[in-house]
């Protein structure tokens, strides 16, 4: 497109762009060679499969689908796919199908499934157009790492925290129990500028006052006021979008494990496809682009104060930023289902569920292991009396 | 046990510097609580994992452009004994601080 992009308005309406696979529809939907409903993903191919022929295809690559993939530099407004769209209170999770097998209404609730089996004709009645309450994102990264893998990458992390793992944890360990979740996040591109105002103070001299006992030392410096400004694009930014899941504060809940083992590799992802989720469950998005802004803006405020960091590196006693500001030229919003191996144990008297993730793409492994109270103190202790003695023995040899 | 090399290699840099803390003898026998302490946190968050979270900042395709921007000497300072400007936060990137105009 050679149009000029339109002058920035923040406050305009978002460009919506339909990302509906217009392939797929509600209800059967059949694999292309023989016609059966029975399919899935196959983990380790990253592929759809025919349970029935063992036909294996794959939906298109969203990458380049959703939108025209310009120069991120000329992003302008705010543009977001069918799938990102604001969620309608009103509308009900319960959709009802009529089986093009056999004629009967067979009920989905999509609040916890995007399938069901009809009961009469053992027909699988897939949703694929969107809903209006966040349940069918734009695209979706399938698992590509298989359930057998998932269950080793746990057992190592959790053999490595044996010694001062909570009891009863150990006890329960059962990593067979890993369960894969699509969990959901916003996808976004972003076309921003920053500044950043601050101080910043040199070293001009060092010296040393007082004898022995009393002997300290002292600094001259010089004080400097700093600007910086950048420009920058962001490609990819993952943004958890459940409000729950967005919450992390590590004296509730282990959240902040699930966003540790970002990012994905999500140039890969393809177009909604229900039969991708076919054996897996999946979490619902429950965050409107405009909730999200907050949590952009932080992490492009984040991001442009670590880019201009190496630009002071000259100010050796540091760098004390006072203000800062992000001006978003353009952003683009894409809702996606990203895979998640998730094993939870729930401590009962913390009331904390503790997890295990694992990335459902690149393996990345992170947990919180709930620890042995008593263990951990004594041994801390233990190690604090014998850094003790050694200390004393120091003083009375000196 | 990797546990008990850590345990090791955390305990001697603490009694380093709690002797070395401009000779004071009482400095010293800060060791047994420091070291105690030091040992439980890094445990912890080697079980725990709360210290974890997405490095969005390195782990993100970022496209900037040359920076830009300027600097004043505004003062001078004269003997201070603080090692570091007060408020450094130039590798604390994710500390918000007032929102400019
Ligand atoms: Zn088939
Ligand atoms: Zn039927």
């Amino acid at each position: 497109m050679s149009t000029p992009p339109p002058p920035s308005q923040p406050q305009d309406q978002p460009e919506v762009v339909n990302t509906q696979n217009a392939d797929l529809g509600d209800g059967v939907n059949r694999c292309p060679r023989c016609g059966s409903t029975d399919i899935q993903l196959r983990a380790s191919t990253g592929m759809l499969i025919c349970l029935f022929c063992r036909h294996e295809w794959s939906e298109q690559q969203a990458e380049g689908q959703l939108f025209d993939d310009g120069n991120l530099t000329e992003l302008r407004g705010t543009t977001i796919g069918s799938g990102a769209a604001d969620i309608a209170a009103d509308v009900n999770a319960v959709v009802t199908l009529k089986c093009q097998g056999c004629g009967a209404e067979v009920v989905v609730n999509t609040a916890a499934a995007m399938s069901s089996r009809c009961h009469w004709c053992r027909h699988v009645l897939t949703i694929n157009n969107q809903i209006a309450n966040g349940a069918v994102p734009d695209a979706v990264l399938p698992f590509a790492l298989s359930h057998e893998e998932a269950v080793a990458r746990i057992t190592e992390f959790a053999s490595k925290r044996k010694t001062f793992a909570n009891r009863q944890f150990l006890k329960e360990f059962t990593p067979q129990n890993v369960v894969g979740v699509y969990m959901p996040y916003m996808i976004v591109d972003g076309n921003v500028s920053s500044d950043v105002y601050g101080h910043g103070e040199v070293e001009t001299r060092r010296y040393t006052r007082g004898t022995d006992e009393n002997r300290r030392t002292y600094y001259d410096a010089d004080v400097y006021q700093l600007h910086r400004h950048v420009d920058f694009t962001v490609d990819d930014l993952t943004i958890e979008s459940s409000a729950e899941r967005a919450m992390m504060d590590t004296s509730v809940n282990t959240n902040n494990i699930i966003n540790t083992i970002l990012p994905f590799d999500t140039k890969n992802a393809v177009r909604w496809n229900a039969n991708y989720l076919n054996g897996f469950s999946s979490e619902k998005r429950d965050q409107d682009v405009e909730q999200l802004q907050p949590a952009l803006e932080h992490q492009l405020l984040s991001i442009a104060r670590s880019q201009v960091a190496p630009s002071v590196s000259r100010y050796g006693r540091g760098v004390r930023w006072e203000a800062e500001k992000v001006d978003v030229h353009g952003t683009r919003w894409v809702s996606m289902y990203l895979p998640v191996w998730l094993y939870s144990y729930f401590q009962k008297e913390k009331n904390m569920v503790h997890y295990i993730a694992v990335n459902g793409r690149t393996g990345e492994t992170m947990g919180s292991i709930p620890v042995a109270q008593g263990r951990l103190l004594a041994v801390s202790a233990a190690v604090g009396v014998v850094a003790e003695v050694l200390a004393i023995i120091i003083l009375v040899v000196s | 046990m990797g546990i008990g090399a850590e345990l090791l290699a955390t305990g001697a840099p603490i009694l380093a510097a709690g002797g070395s803390g401009d000779g004071s003898p009482a400095g010293i026998l800060l060791a047994g609580p420091i070291a105690a302490i030091a040992v439980y946190g890094l445990l912890f968050r080697y079980y725990r994992n709360t210290d974890k979270s997405h490095s969005f900042e390195t782990e993100t395709r970022i496209q900037a452009a040359p920076i830009t921007g300027g600097e004043q000497k505004v003062n001078e300072i004269r003997g201070t004994q603080q090692t570091q400007i007060q408020g450094n936060n130039v590798s604390n990137h994710r500390q918000r601080v007032q929102r400019a105009p």
